[in-house]
């Protein structure tokens, strides 16, 4: 009994080594030669771990953060950050384990309705996969599932969305790319396709964006974590200087409380960099062991990818949709404090993400007009979604932040508003 | 070996994809090769033989004065283009 105590308390809960031996499973699956089983699962725990390591940076530098906001704007100022979400439910609320075998549950379910329903789409983009995975099992456990019963739900759901949100995009990615080979697998389709339909009514006869000719000075944006810094250096210094010397110099010590400000600004970019660092380790393996037993299992399956798959098909209409996404955001943090919901800070990752893609799909509907208009619309509807989220985030202790990439908001939602009250009737 | 290095803006989702459809063009070739995928911050710093990343990257890599050789994608997923400009390079590199 000893033993088996030990093998379910301190192996089977470290989540480290959960993905590690799943990983191992699928590395033995597929036979590969003993050398490569073990650097792949090794590599895989190494990733997951340097994950955590850099979710923690995150958390550190935003609980700063939001201590010099409430103090600057008397209010609280949420950072939309699926990343962060994720590194606090797996170091504060203990939850890494559920939400790395949620993960693998998702991948067999996806299999399953792919193989079984007409939307044969294989979703192969892991981190969002991993950042579904971290919604469910988050609001799956506060809306009173546990053990097996969240773990299946969770990956019921995500399997769902693996399929649905692929086969969703498809008549606008098939406009796009010219052909049905690839599919857009990216957790923010929600958000594509209502943003098309309002490209769709605003765009007639509108010319398409690949005519405008951009400033080359843009083009640093298309480097994520040069992104992130453009916008978080000068929000914490800003915000550094409204909460005012007297109050800020206390969090920095020794250091100018200007200088503070901007360092711990880039160690939130440091903590983005390190977690998705162990992001691409913790995939380079189990994304091709998936693809491998699921294109054999579903041989007509078409994988669905990364958004970023689709950007050199149109390149201005990225830069476009980043644009017209982001002034959305900005118009939705003013205004939805006015509705008493939080103020959302405008999340770069997914502007540019979501909005440049967001983009291309506007154009292919609704040429420049529907960029414009759609974007506006599309930046306020992924601020909003996430807001709705942020009173639950905070009775479950999340700090500051709040979930971004809609089609996992949309899941969280799913969960506050539909499957709790009905837990609660059971329980 | 040689070593290539696919590169995207955040150094997972469509650089992964892309090094997918690199690794079966290689395999369908018969050139043995180390892939791996990385970001466009590290990737200036790296000692690969061959970068290939979107044509969307193009005039960020041209600021770099790089003595690799770089293959910029319309497709990044479409074998029959890798393959168009990944063989002449590895018959200039004597891989092929």
């Amino acid at each position: 009994m000893a033993f088996i105590d030990f093998i379910i308390n301190s192996i089977l809960t470290q989540a480290s080594i959960t993905i590690a031996l799943i990983a191992f499973a699928g590395l033995l699956l597929q036979r590969k030669a003993f050398g490569e089983v073990m650097s792949g699962s090794f590599k895989t725990m190494l990733g997951f771990l340097v994950l955590s390591a850099g979710s923690s940076i995150i958390v550190g530098s935003l609980v700063y953060f939001g201590d010099i906001f409430a103090e600057g704007f008397g209010m609280e100022g949420i950072v939309p950050s699926i990343e962060a979400i994720n590194g606090q439910a797996m170091n504060d609320l203990g939850l890494a384990n559920q939400i790395a075998l949620t993960f693998l549950a998702i991948f067999i379910f996806n299999i399953i309705l792919a193989r079984f329903t007409k939307w044969k789409y294989i979703f192969l983009t892991g981190q969002a996969i991993l950042w579904m995975a971290t919604m469910t099992t988050v609001f799956g456990s506060a809306a009173g599932f546990s053990g097996i019963s969240l773990i299946l739900v969770g990956g019921l759901v995500g399997g769902f969305f693996a399929v649905a949100m692929p086969a969703i995009a498809q008549p606008i990615v098939r406009k796009i790319t010219g052909s049905d080979d690839i599919a857009l697998g990216h957790f923010c389709t929600i958000g594509y396709v209502f943003a098309a339909g309002v490209s769709k009514v605003v765009g007639k006869n509108s010319e398409s964006t690949e005519n405008i000719k951009f400033p080359k000075g843009l083009g640093f944006l298309s480097d994520t974590y040069l992104s992130v810094a453009f916008v978080m250096v000068p929000l914490y210094v800003i915000t550094a200087f409204f909460a005012g010397a007297e109050f800020a110099s206390e969090l920095s010590g020794d250091v100018n409380y200007v200088v503070y400000a901007f360092l711990q600004a880039v160690q939130f970019v440091v903590g983005v960099y390190v977690l998705l660092s162990g992001v691409r380790l913790l995939l380079a393996e189990i994304v091709p062991a998936f693809r491998g037993i699921a294109l054999k299992l579903v041989p007509d399956a078409k994988p669905a990818l990364d958004c970023p798959v689709l950007f050199p098909y149109a390149p201005n209409a990225v830069t476009a949709g980043f644009v017209t996404t982001t002034i959305g955001t900005v118009i939705a943090m003013f205004v939805l404090p006015w509705f008493g919901l939080a103020m959302i800070l405008p999340g770069m990752l997914t502007n540019f993400f979501a909005g440049g893609t967001a983009g291309i799909f506007m154009n292919a509907v609704g040429g420049k007009r529907g960029v414009l208009f759609g974007g506006i619309a599309h930046g306020f509807f992924i601020t909003l979604l996430p807001a709705l989220l942020v009173p639950h985030f905070n009775s479950l202790g999340f700090i500051n932040t709040t979930a971004t990439d809609v089609d996992t908001v949309a899941a969280g939602l799913f969960f506050e508003w539909l499957v709790h009250p009905i837990m609660n009737l059971f329980a | 070996m040689l070593q290539i290095l696919v590169v995207c803006g955040a150094g997972l989702g469509s650089s992964f994809a892309c090094q997918m459809s690199v690794e079966s063009v290689l395999q369908e070739i018969g050139v043995h090769a180390a892939v791996d995928h990385s970001d466009i911050s590290s990737a200036a710093g790296s000692r690969a033989d061959i970068i290939i990343s979107g044509k969307n990257f193009e005039s960020q890599f041209r600021r770099y004065d790089l003595s690799m050789d770089l293959i910029f994608l319309d497709r990044l997923v479409d074998k029959s283009e890798i393959k168009e400009k990944l063989v002449p390079v590895l018959e200039a590199k004597g891989a092929l």
